[in-house]
């Protein structure tokens, strides 16, 4: 039962790939009708709790289960992916538009996989499809110039993070012989180590943490609606979601939990500085991701998993609807320069349900986001108040670039015609806006307690009140301070990630490339170095030439082979027959000095070996 | 049973070759009638294995007893699953459609041949067997290239053919010092694996088995003996390359388990880390020289020396007395699946090079781009197949790669760290190919770009089902493949 969680988005988005041709209309509601089993199934088995596994070979056991607190994520995702789906099929381009569709599914699919993993191999799994599938999406575009590269680009860069798990997959099993988390709690000292870094690295790299970061700019070519999947519940979230699952098991390897914070509030503040300092609107809106990401990781190397997924939830209601937003302003303006934008006048309904959200992303009470937001702060005060200094910075950041979007975006700009955005996209937009606007609701101590109690996580004791006044002073400076941005736009470019993209590409992945193809002139010239027609001066040809010196010198040593010179020139002439004829080039003598060196050197080994 | 595996594809071929009324369209369907019979005749004696029970199906005739020497087959999970992957490779690349195919009668011929030999080497229970079918194997692969290939076959067929019997001379020397060293001498590799002759010989064996491990290191190809591979698979046509890396590449690892490690496991034990270390060089080398090509074809033939660097990394793995015996068992049947799985996707790799070229010929990956919209299909082929091999979970390499790494990081950890590199670059390269042949814009030479035909796509459908099948539901592979093989090489 739990497996067909992962096994029918799969194989609903290959049919509605495969099979479907129609309608706008028609692929959607299909699309819809497949996301809403989904989440059905999703609801069923978080109440049911049902438990699986599957002998997947000898000595390996997949294992698939939920707990109250990943039951919240597993029906998350296809609440999210329902809008999402709604929204890709009235936004996005009708060519292609059922495989964008069905691999919007699978990749729902895949997601659910790395949620009901039990086990290390369904995660490593789940979580390469993942990446595999966001390939294709964000690629989907595949016309255009720039998609394959940044697909590629996102892929691998994941993947080189994804050895991380791989790691800690072996770990684990050479440490304990089993595969499963259970077996995590048993492990210790070097094991222990690399499985919870080697798994605090393939989380960051899913989540665009640190060096890891620009793949998330380079995924902004693909789909609107594939940026909104990925940057709220899905892959870049399943990072936090990986760090937070397995914390239990690491909490008392030295080093992890600071690492993580290290890692999240630099990557936090960092992300922040970058999205106020970005003109194109997807990416504002995915250096917020990073920064956002960064607070979760932060929490979870502070050791309170429970309020990374909370802010992971409340995040996914937000983020989604902010990319949607800028999806119809892009439809709009044709551009995603935000210093082209001020639609507010043009597209009035979008601009007005993208507040609340917005809203939730400076951390503006009494938004969701904010009390999540909140308690990371107050937990981190718990560690140290210099942690929870970082994090109100942070948090001010956010309010400076949520406000700066919303203000270029959708501030109202010159007199225009008002456009009237598909209904249906402003339902998908409007949905999450509504939710983000219910989260508010967890202020209150009544619910956030119930919601505690039902995800089975803890909450911290309330911080000091100097806290509280660090976040509000923080938010008020950071909406001045995006105000002031908003108002005095800067013209020319700006370096993807403080130049960090620049640094990957002409650091790292020239020299690699350069690396190669001199890898592959080596090979042809000193290791083979016969080549063809040449007279060669390669290690082969080296050989070559000290065979023959060897073979006509040595006499002895040839007299040896003698022997099993007929037996090997008869083979070769009695097998190529008057075929050889053929075959005949100005090479051949090369080969056959070759073949004499082959047989000498046999010789000896004969003479040595079978006394 | 299996003797008839052997003779049916060798009648077919004398029958091909010997009547010169047969058209070229009975030659290909008599061709796949004699590949499709051996390969159900495989599927009947599956059907009565016992995995893990040692060689069954066996059969004996006396042959040259004095010398201890007869007509032995016989098969263990290891050989009954690398036959079975020979049989579907054949029956893929005989049955893939050839275009305005020369000498047709000939070429067919030659590929009963080319499987019969195949199937021998891998069923055969006789040392000298052995060598003879694996020599033959050569001179089958030497025609086909030479006579059916472009650009500079010959050359290629040549040099891989001189190569190879060099390697094999050394092979040769190893099977006579093992066969002398026996109390009685016999070529019987059941005694010989029970008795492990040379297991106190010291240097001796140690030089037999070196030479054992350069014959193999040759055929599979290890760096950096691997020069011959690229010259033959770009100037092979598609079917025939499909075969080379598919099938006959398998032979050198299969001979690195069947003779070096279970014949001579003490030995071995002392030569495993120094193998390891080349396989993980082959596994970096492979796929770093790889991302350096801009010829399609080059590019998946340096795959090919990435990918076996995995199964010979698995089999050093096994050999060492390091770890385990959980550990090692784990990475011998990951070597073994990874000869399934590279033989699969590599040669439906192959298969859709030979189309593109049947189409254009034209490796040049810049002569190509946006191959997306006129030939859907193919690009859906070429894609899952690219994921394959770049190991993507889900996919019969991942279950190959994952069982491997597994082993290897219990005994060796750091080759295991720095082998696990490959993969990370054989998923740029493979990518990157993608992205170059059949994504972005489509040039203007290439808009009459023909899709795949239904029996080619049928035919990599077929072939691709299989890897989905393995990477997704590994076990009853695993099981067949079973761990009798290390049983006996505990160190």
């Amino acid at each position: 039962m739990i497996w067909s969680l992962a096994l029918w988005p799969v194989a609903a988005g290959l049919a509605l790939w495969m099979l479907s041709r129609g309608s706008r209309r028609r692929l959607t509601a299909l699309g819809l009708a497949a996301m809403g089993v989904t989440l059905l199934l999703s609801l069923v088995v978080a109440a049911t709790g049902d438990t699986s596994s599957m002998a997947w070979s000898p000595a390996l056991t997949l294992r698939f289960g939920l707990s109250a607190m990943t039951a919240a994520v597993a029906v998350l995702v296809p609440l999210v992916g329902l809008c999402v789906i709604l929204f890709a099929g009235v936004h996005e381009a009708e060519r292609g538009l059922a495989r964008l569709l069905g691999l919007l599914l699978i990749f729902t699919g895949a997601m659910e996989l790395v949620v009901i993993a039990n086990d290390l191999v369904s995660l490593l799994v789940g979580w390469e499809l993942m990446g595999a599938i966001s390939w294709a999406l964000i690629g989907h575009r595949w016309r255009e110039a720039q998609a394959t590269p940044s697909a590629t680009y996102a892929f691998v860069a994941t993947r080189a993070g994804d050895l991380g798990l791989f790691v800690a997959l072996f770990a684990c099993f050479a440490g304990a012989g089993s595969v499963d988390y259970a077996a995590l709690t048993g492990l210790d000292g070097p094991y222990l180590a690399l499985a919870a870094f080697g798994v605090l690295v393939a989380a960051a790299a899913k989540a665009g943490q640190g060096p890891f970061a620009p793949w998330l700019f380079r995924a902004m070519d693909g789909p609107t609606s594939v940026s909104a999947f990925l940057h709220s519940s899905t892959m870049v979230a399943a990072g936090a979601f990986l760090v937070a699952r397995l914390q239990p098991s690491f909490a008392h390897v030295p080093g992890f939990g600071g690492a993580a914070m290290a890692l999240g509030l630099a990557t936090s503040l960092a992300g922040g500085i970058v999205a106020l300092r970005q003109d194109h609107a997807k990416k504002v809106l995915a250096g917020s991701t990073s920064a956002q990401l960064g607070l979760m990781f932060a929490a979870v190397g502070a050791g309170w998993p429970g309020l990374a997924i909370l802010h992971m939830i409340a995040h996914a209601a937000f983020k989604a609807p902010l990319f949607f937003a800028a999806g119809l302003a892009h439809e709009r303006a044709g551009t995603f320069d935000l210093r082209r934008m001020r639609l507010g006048l043009a597209l009035p309904v979008t601009g007005a349900l993208a507040v609340p959200p917005a809203l939730a992303l400076a951390g503006a009470p009494p938004l969701g986001g904010a009390w999540t937001k909140e308690e990371i702060v107050t937990a981190l005060g718990h560690a140290s108040p210099w942690l929870a200094a970082a994090a109100i910075a942070a948090g001010g950041l956010s309010a400076a670039y949520a406000t700066r979007f919303a203000l270029l975006a959708f501030w109202p700009g010159e007199a225009d015609e008002t456009s009237r955005s598909n209904w249906r996209a402003l339902a998908a937009l409007g949905t999450l806006s509504f939710v983000t606007v219910i989260l508010s609701g967890i202020w209150l101590p009544g619910p956030h307690d119930g919601v505690a109690r039902l995800f089975e996580i803890a909450l911290p004791s309330p911080g000091p009140w100097i806290e509280r006044i660090g976040t509000l002073c923080a938010l008020a400076l950071g909406v001045l301070v995006g105000i002031y941005l908003a108002r005095h736009p800067r013209a020319g470019e700006r370096r993807d990630w403080l130049g960090l993209a620049d640094l990957i590409d002409n650091g790292v992945i020239a020299p690699f490339l350069a690396a190669a193809r001199l890898s592959a002139r080596l090979d042809d010239y000193v290791i083979d170095g016969l080549g063809s027609g040449s007279r060669g001066r390669g290690l082969l040809a080296a050989f070559v030439v000290a065979a023959r010196a060897a073979a006509t010198g040595a006499a002895r040593a040839g007299e040896a082979a003698m022997d099993l010179i007929p037996t090997g020139t008869g083979r070769l002439l009695g097998m190529a027959g008057a075929d050889l004829r053929r075959t005949q080039t100005g090479l051949s003598h090369h080969y056959y000095v070759f073949l004499v060196a082959g047989v000498a050197l046999g010789g000896v080994v004969l003479i040595l070996g079978a006394r | 049973m299996l003797t008839l595996c052997i003779l049916v594809p060798l009648l077919g071929a004398l029958a091909l070759a010997a009547i010169p009324s047969i058209r070229e369209s009975t030659a290909r369907t008599i061709a796949i009638a004699v590949t499709a019979v051996p390969l159900l005749l495989l599927l009947v004696v599956w059907a009565g294995f016992a995995p893990g029970a040692g060689f069954q199906s066996v059969a004996e005739a006396r042959w040259i007893p004095s010398l201890g020497i007869a007509w032995r087959v016989g098969v263990d999970g290891m050989s009954l699953s690398l036959s079975l992957l020979t049989g579907v490779v054949f029956l893929a690349a005989v049955a893939w459609p050839m275009a305005d195919l020369p000498r047709a009668r000939a070429y067919y011929a030659w590929f009963a041949f080319l499987y019969a030999v195949s199937l021998g080497l891998f069923v055969t229970l006789d040392l000298i067997l052995f060598y003879v079918f694996f020599d033959l194997s050569l001179v089958g692969m030497y025609f086909l290239i030479g006579r059916w290939g472009h650009g500079e076959a010959q050359a290629a067929a040549l040099k891989f053919f001189v190569y190879t019997l060099a390697g094999s001379l050394l092979i040769l020397i190893g099977i006579i010092a093992l066969a002398l060293s026996m109390p009685e001498i016999t070529f019987d590799m059941r005694a010989i694996i029970a008795a492990a002759p040379l297991a106190a010989a010291g240097l001796p064996a140690a030089l037999v088995l070196l030479g054992l491990f350069v014959g193999f290191g040759i055929k599979t190809p290890l760096f950096p003996v691997h020069t011959w591979l690229p010259p033959a698979h770009v100037n092979a046509p598609g079917p025939v390359s499909a075969i080379l890396a598919g099938v006959l590449l398998k032979m050198g690892t299969y001979g690195l388990v069947r003779l070096a490690l279970q014949m001579m496991p003490q030995t071995f034990v002392d030569w495993a880390l120094p193998l390891g270390v080349v396989a993980v060089i082959s596994i970096l080398w492979g796929a770093i020289v790889a991302l350096g090509q801009d010829d399609l074809k080059r590019r998946i033939a340096y795959t090919s020396v990435n990918h076996m660097g995995y199964a010979v990394l698995g089999i050093a793995v096994a050999g060492s007395a390091m770890g385990t015996q959980a550990a090692r068992d784990i990475a011998l049947t990951g070597a073994v699946v990874e000869m399934i799985a590279h033989g699969l996707i590599t040669g439906a790799l192959f298969l859709i090079a030979g189309a593109i070229w049947q189409r254009h010929q034209d490796y040049d990956m810049a002569a190509y781009g946006g191959l997306a919209g006129v030939a859907p299909r193919l690009t859906g082929a070429t894609t899952l197949a690219a994921f394959a091999s770049l190991g993507l979970p889900g996919l019969a390499g991942f279950v190959a790669e994952l069982h491997i790494f597994l082993g290897a990081f219990a005994v060796y950890p750091w080759l295991a760290a720095i082998g696990l590199l490959g993969i990370l670059i054989t998923a740029a390269l493979f990518l990157q190919l993608l992205g170059r042949v059949f994504f972005g814009a489509l040039p203007a030479a290439r808009t009459g770009f023909a899709d795949l035909t239904r029996i080619e796509l049928g035919i990599l459908a077929g072939l691709l089902g299989l890897v989905v099948l393995i990477g997704v539901w590994p076990i009853w592979l695993l099981e067949m493949i079973g761990t009798a093989p290390v049983a006996v090489a505990g160190g």
